[in-house]
C-alpha cells in the first residue's frame, strides 16, 4: 500500500489515503458552505457552541470520575472524599465537574432565551426549538439525578424533597415516586437507579436528540431575526469557530478558578435517620419551582395548593415546547412586528422576570 | 516588507501553536496523573494495611489507623496476629496493651479486656470489636468483619 | 340468777371443754407420731398452695399485702412458701381455723408471727447467713450479708436498740422481695440512690443523728449520677458501690482514695504515691473529696486548677508556696494544649473542605487528645516533672497538627500557582486566536 497521492481530490500522502476511505473533504465543504449572519444579535449566536463545549466537558470529566466513583450508599461518599483527597487533581476534575453543570444550565438558559427572543423557532425551525426544549429537561435530569451522587445531606434530603413532589402528581404520582426511588423511600435502590440514569439512560437519549439537534441547525442554518438585516456574513469555518475557541477558552478559564478557588464541598455523609438539616433547598435551577410550591397556600378551592403549582409548572412547560406551533405568523411573514410577536416578547421577559424572582425570594429570605 | 510579513507570520504560528500546544499539555498532564493508580487503591474504611509481619514481636501490640479510629494490632506468644478496634466500649478511651500484664488496658477507668478483646474487668460494658486480619506477602491487611 | 353468776357460768363451761380437748389432743397418738417424724405428705404441693397463702389471699386484697405481693416475691419463685419464714403449719388450718396454722408448737417451725422491728436482721439471717441451705438455692450465694451489717452503722445501732435505722427489710422489702437484677427491685442499681433517701434525704429523721444536708440532692447533681441515668452506664457508682451494700459505712478519711480508687485507680495511685497525700493533715482534709467533693462530683474542669479565685488549688495554697506556683504551672500548660489541639483542628477541617486529604494527620491528633488526658490525670501526682514530660508531648502533637494544617494550606496556594500557570496558558491562546482571527480577515 503506497502512501502517495491517490486522488484527484485528495491531499499528498496520508491524508488523501484517509480522503479515498473516509471522504472527509465533503464534510469540510459543508463546513465551508456554512454562513454566520452578522448583525447586532450574533453575540447570541455562541451561547448554542458554548453549552455544547460545556456538555462535552461534563462528558469528559463525567467518564473520568467514573473511574473511581462507587455507586452505593456505602460507598459513594467515601469514593468521592478519596477522589477529592487522594487521587491526583481528583480535587480538580470533580470541582469542574460540579461548576461546569451549573454554568452549563446557566448557558442553556440563556440560549434558549436569546432564541426565544430570536424568533428563531419560527418556520422551518419548529423541531430545532422542540429538540431544544427537550434538552433542557435531559439536562435538569442530569442535574437531579447527579445531585444525588455523592450521597451527602444536603443531596439526600434535596432529593427526597424532589421525589416527594413527583408524587403529588395525579394518577401517576405514586408510580412516579416509587419509579424515581426504587421504593417508597430514598435508599441505596435510588442511588443506583440515579446513577444507572446519570451515566446510560440520559446519555443515550442526549446522543439521539442532541444528533437531531445538531442536524436541524446545519441542515436550517443560522436563523436572522424579524426586522434585522444582517451586515454581512462570515464563514463557520475558520472565522466563527475561531471566535467559538476564544469564547470555549474564556469558559475554560472561568472553570479553572472556580475549581481552584471555590472547590466544590462535600460536606457529611448522608444519614437518613437524623433529622433533616435546617434549609434544605434544591440546587439554585429548580429553586424556583420550588418556591411556587412554597408559596401556594395549603388548598385551593378545595384542591391541594401542591397539585395546583405542579399542574401550573407543567402546563407552562408544555406550552413551552409548544410555542413555535402557536406563535405562527400569518401567512407572508412580513418585515413588520405582528402584535402576537409583541406579547410573545413580553411574555418571555415576564417569565425571565418571574423565574429571577422567584429564585432570588428563596435566597434572600 | 514581505520578508518581516513572512517572519511576523511565522512568529504568529510559532505563537499559536505553542500556546496551544502548552494548553493541552496543562490539561492532559492532570488527567494522566488522576488516571494513573494512587498510592492506594481505594478508601481505607473497609480495609487497611497495618503494618509488615514482622513489625511486632510475639507478645508486642500497636495502634495503628483504620479509617477515622484507632485500631490496635497485636501478636500473641504463639505469632498469630489479632486486631481490634482500640476505642474502649464504656467512654471511648484509647486502649493500650500491657505487655506485663498481657491484657488490654484503659487508663481511664481501669477497664480490662484479654487478648481476645473479652472484658475481664472494669466498666466497659462489651468487648472490644474484633476485626479480620489476613497476612499476604509480608502485609499485614485488617479488615472489617 | 345474779348477773355475775350469769357470766361465770358460760366461762367455766368453756374452761372445761379446752381443757378436756387438750387432753384428749395430748393423748391422741396421732398428735404424738407426728412431733417425732415429719409426716408424709399426701402430694406435693407448691407455694402457694400452702394453707397461709390460700387464707391470706382470701382475706386481704390491698396491693401491698402479703399474698399479692408474693405472687412477684423471689422466695415463692424459689418454692419457698410463707411459713419457711415466719413457721407455722403449712397444711393446717385450711378448715377455717387460724389457730391450726398459727402453730406455736408446730415441729419443723414454731410459728413466729409478724417479727419485731429490731429482729429483722436475724430473722432473715437465719436462712440468709446459712452457707449450707442457701446453697441448695445458688451454688454461689454470699452468706455474709449479716455478718457485714452488723459491722455497719445501721447495725451497729440496730443493736443498741435503735428501731429507726435500716434493717433488711427497709432496702429489700418485706413481701414482694424481687431479685437485685430485677429493675423493678428498690435496690437495683438505678433504684438504690431513691431507696437511701427515703430516710437519707428526710431531714427529721437524719437531724437527731447529727446528719446535715441532703446526699441525694448532692448526688444527683454528680457526673455519676449523669453517667447512671442520662448515659445508662451501669457501671457507674450508687450509694451502695462507695458506701457498701450491708456493711454501710462512710469510708473513712484515710480510705477515702481506695474507695474511689477502685474505678479511678490510675488516679488512686498518684494520688498515695504522692508527698503531699502522706502531708495532709487528716482532720483538714479528706483525700479526694477535699477538691471534688463527696457526693456531689461535679464534671472537673480545667477551672479546678489554677490560681485564680474560685479554683481549688488556693482553698489550700497560699500565693507564692510550691503548690501555688505548680498549680499555676500546670494550668497554663493545660490551656496551652487545649488552644492549640482546637487550632490544629480548625486548621485541617479548613483545609479539608478545601480538598486537601489530611485524615492521617487529623488521626495523629488524637495523640495529642490521649496526652491531654494523661496530663489531667498526672495532676493528681502533684508531681510537675512527671506532669510536664506528658503535657510537653501533648503539645508536641498538637504543633504538628498544625504544622500539617499550615502544609495542606500550602497545598492550596500550590494549586493556586497552578491556576495562575494556567490562566496564563489560556490567555495566550486567546491572544493568538485573536491574532489569527485578524489576520484571516485583514
Amino acid at each position: 500500500m503506497s502512501l502517495e497521492r491517490t486522488g484527484a481530490d485528495g491531499g499528498g500522502g496520508l491524508m488523501g489515503w484517509l480522503e479515498e476511505r473516509l471522504g472527509l473533504s465533503n464534510l469540510v465543504a459543508l463546513g465551508r458552505k456554512k454562513q454566520v449572519p452578522l448583525h447586532r444579535h450574533t453575540i447570541w449566536y455562541y451561547f448554542g457552541g458554548m453549552s455544547a463545549f460545556l456538555f462535552g466537558i461534563q462528558v469528559a470529566t463525567g467518564i473520568l470520575l467514573l473511574l473511581y466513583y462507587r455507586p452505593s450508599a456505602e460507598e459513594a461518599f467515601e469514593s468521592v472524599q478519596f477522589l477529592m483527597t487522594r487521587v491526583p487533581f481528583g480535587w480538580l476534575v470533580r470541582s469542574i465537574h460540579s461548576w461546569s453543570a451549573n454554568l452549563l444550565i446557566f448557558v442553556l438558559f440563556v440560549h434558549m432565551f436569546s432564541v426565544f427572543f430570536m424568533r428563531a423557532y419560527r418556520k422551518p425551525r419548529e423541531l430545532t426549538w422542540v429538540t431544544g426544549v427537550f434538552l433542557l429537561f435531559l439536562m435538569l435530569g442530569f442535574g437531579f439525578s447527579g445531585y444525588l451522587l455523592p450521597w451527602n445531606m444536603l443531596a439526600f434530603f434535596a432529593t427526597q424533597v424532589g421525589t416527594e413532589v413527583a408524587g403529588a402528581l395525579p394518577f401517576i404520582g405514586d408510580f412516579a415516586l416509587r419509579f424515581l426511588r426504587g421504593g417508597t423511600q430514598v435508599t441505596g435502590g435510588t442511588l443506583t437507579r440515579f446513577y444507572g440514569m446519570h451515566v446510560a439512560v440520559l446519555p443515550a437519549i442526549t446522543t439521539a436528540v442532541l444528533g437531531l439537534h445538531l442536524y436541524l441547525v446545519q441542515k436550517h442554518g443560522m436563523s436572522v431575526p424579524q426586522g434585522v438585516a444582517p451586515r454581512g456574513h462570515h464563514a463557520f469555518f475558520p472565522n466563527f469557530l475561531l471566535r467559538d475557541l476564544i469564547g470555549w477558552c474564556v469558559a475554560l478559564a472561568c472553570l479553572a478558578t472556580l475549581a481552584a478557588v471555590f472547590p466544590w464541598e462535600l460536606g457529611e455523609k448522608a444519614d437518613p435517620f437524623a433529622p433533616a438539616p435546617a434549609g434544605i433547598r434544591p440546587e439554585w435551577y429548580f429553586v424556583w419551582m420550588f418556591q411556587v410550591l412554597k408559596i401556594l397556600p395549603g388548598h385551593v378551592a378545595g384542591i391541594e395548593g401542591e397539585l395546583i403549582g405542579i399542574l401550573a409548572i407543567t402546563l407552562a412547560a408544555i406550552f413551552w415546547l409548544m410555542v413555535p406551533f402557536i406563535d405562527r405568523d400569518p401567512a407572508g411573514a412580513g418585515e413588520s412586528r405582528s402584535r402576537r410577536a409583541t406579547l410573545f416578547t413580553v411574555m418571555g421577559w415576564l417569565a425571565i422576570a418571574v423565574l429571577c424572582a422567584l429564585t432570588a425570594k428563596e435566597y434572600l429570605s | 516588507m514581505g520578508e518581516s510579513d513572512a517572519t511576523r507570520r511565522g512568529f504568529l504560528n510559532w505563537f499559536l501553536g505553542t500556546s496551544v500546544g502548552a494548553l493541552c499539555v496543562s490539561v492532559f498532564y492532570p488527567v494522566a496523573r488522576y488516571i494513573s493508580p494512587p498510592e492506594i487503591p481505594e478508601a481505607e474504611t473497609a480495609r487497611v494495611t497495618a503494618g509488615h509481619e514482622e513489625d511486632l514481636r510475639p507478645g508486642e501490640a500497636k495502634i495503628f489507623r483504620f479509617g477515622h479510629t484507632p485500631g490496635i494490632l497485636l501478636r500473641t506468644p504463639e505469632g498469630n496476629h489479632r486486631a481490634f478496634s482500640a476505642t474502649c466500649t464504656h467512654l471511648n478511651c484509647t486502649v493500650q496493651f500491657r505487655g506485663d500484664l498481657k491484657q488490654i488496658w484503659c487508663a481511664c477507668h481501669n477497664g480490662f479486656y484479654d487478648t481476645s478483646g473479652q472484658v475481664v474487668s472494669g466498666p466497659p460494658p462489651r468487648p472490644l470489636e474484633e476485626y479480620a486480619v489476613n497476612v499476604t506477602g509480608g502485609e499485614i491487611i485488617v479488615s472489617r468483619k | 340468777m345474779s348477773r355475775g353468776a350469769a357470766r361465770a357460768w358460760p366461762l367455766a363451761l368453756s374452761a372445761a371443754a379446752a381443757w378436756l380437748a387438750l387432753a384428749a389432743g395430748s393423748a391422741s397418738p396421732d398428735l404424738l407420731a407426728q412431733s417425732k417424724e415429719p409426716p408424709a405428705p399426701e402430694r406435693r404441693f407448691g407455694p402457694f398452695e400452702s394453707s397461709c397463702f390460700t387464707c391470706h389471699a382470701e382475706m386481704d386484697d390491698s396491693e401491698q399485702s402479703p399474698a399479692v405481693l408474693a405472687k412477684q416475691d423471689v422466695h415463692f419463685a424459689a418454692g419457698l412458701s410463707c411459713h419457711d419464714c415466719h413457721g407455722g403449719n403449712p397444711r393446717g388450718g385450711f378448715d377455717g381455723d387460724p389457730e391450726a396454722a398459727h402453730d406455736t408448737l408446730f415441729p419443723q417451725g414454731a410459728f413466729r408471727g409478724k417479727p419485731d422491728r429490731l429482729a429483722a436482721p436475724l430473722f432473715c439471717a437465719r436462712c440468709h447467713a446459712d452457707a449450707t441451705y442457701m446453697k441448695r438455692f445458688d451454688p454461689q450465694a454470699r452468706v455474709d450479708q449479716h455478718s457485714e451489717y452488723v459491722t455497719s452503722v445501721h447495725g451497729r445501732r440496730n443493736a443498741a436498740g435503735d428501731a429507726n435505722v435500716a434493717t433488711c427489710v427497709d432496702c429489700h422489702g418485706m413481701h414482694g422481695i424481687l431479685a437485685v437484677k430485677d429493675p423493678r427491685a428498690p435496690v437495683y442499681a438505678l433504684n438504690v440512690a431513691a431507696t437511701c433517701a427515703r430516710c437519707h434525704s428526710n431531714q427529721e429523721l437524719m437531724t437527731p443523728y447529727g446528719r446535715r444536708g441532703d446526699p441525694h440532692a448532692d448526688y444527683k447533681k454528680s457526673v455519676h449520677a449523669h453517667a447512671l441515668y442520662e448515659m445508662g452506664d451501669l457501671s457507674a457508682p450508687t450509694c451502695n458501690d462507695c458506701h457498701g451494700s450491708h456493711g454501710a459505712a462512710p469510708p473513712g478519711v484515710d480510705t477515702i482514695a481506695n474507695v474511689c480508687g477502685s474505678c479511678h485507680g490510675r488516679e488512686a495511685t498518684l494520688f498515695r504515691d504522692a508527698e503531699m497525700s502522706r502531708n495532709m493533715n487528716l482532720e483538714a482534709c479528706i483525700q479526694c473529696a477535699v477538691c471534688h467533693s463527696n457526693h456531689a462530683i461535679e464534671r472537673p474542669t480545667i477551672e479546678m486548677l489554677g490560681t485564680h479565685p474560685g479554683s481549688t488549688c488556693v482553698g489550700c495554697h497560699l500565693e507564692g508556696d510550691a503548690g501555688w506556683k505548680a498549680a499555676g504551672s500546670m494550668r497554663e500548660s493545660l490551656e496551652r494544649i487545649g488552644v492549640r489541639l482546637g487550632e490544629a483542628r480548625d486548621l485541617l477541617d479548613r483545609a479539608e473542605r478545601a480538598g486537601v486529604e489530611v485524615g492521617p494527620d487529623r488521626f495523629a491528633l488524637q495523640e495529642g487528645d490521649d496526652n491531654l488526658i494523661e496530663a489531667r490525670v498526672l495532676v493528681h501526682g502533684f508531681d510537675l516533672g512527671r506532669f510536664n514530660e506528658t503535657a510537653d508531648k501533648g503539645l508536641a502533637a498538637a504543633e504538628a497538627g498544625i504544622a500539617a494544617g499550615q502544609r495542606a494550606f500550602a497545598e492550596l496556594r500550590f494549586r493556586r500557582v497552578g491556576l495562575g500557570l494556567s490562566l496564563v496558558v489560556i490567555a495566550a491562546v486567546i491572544i493568538a486566536l485573536a491574532i489569527t482571527i485578524r489576520r484571516i480577515e485583514a
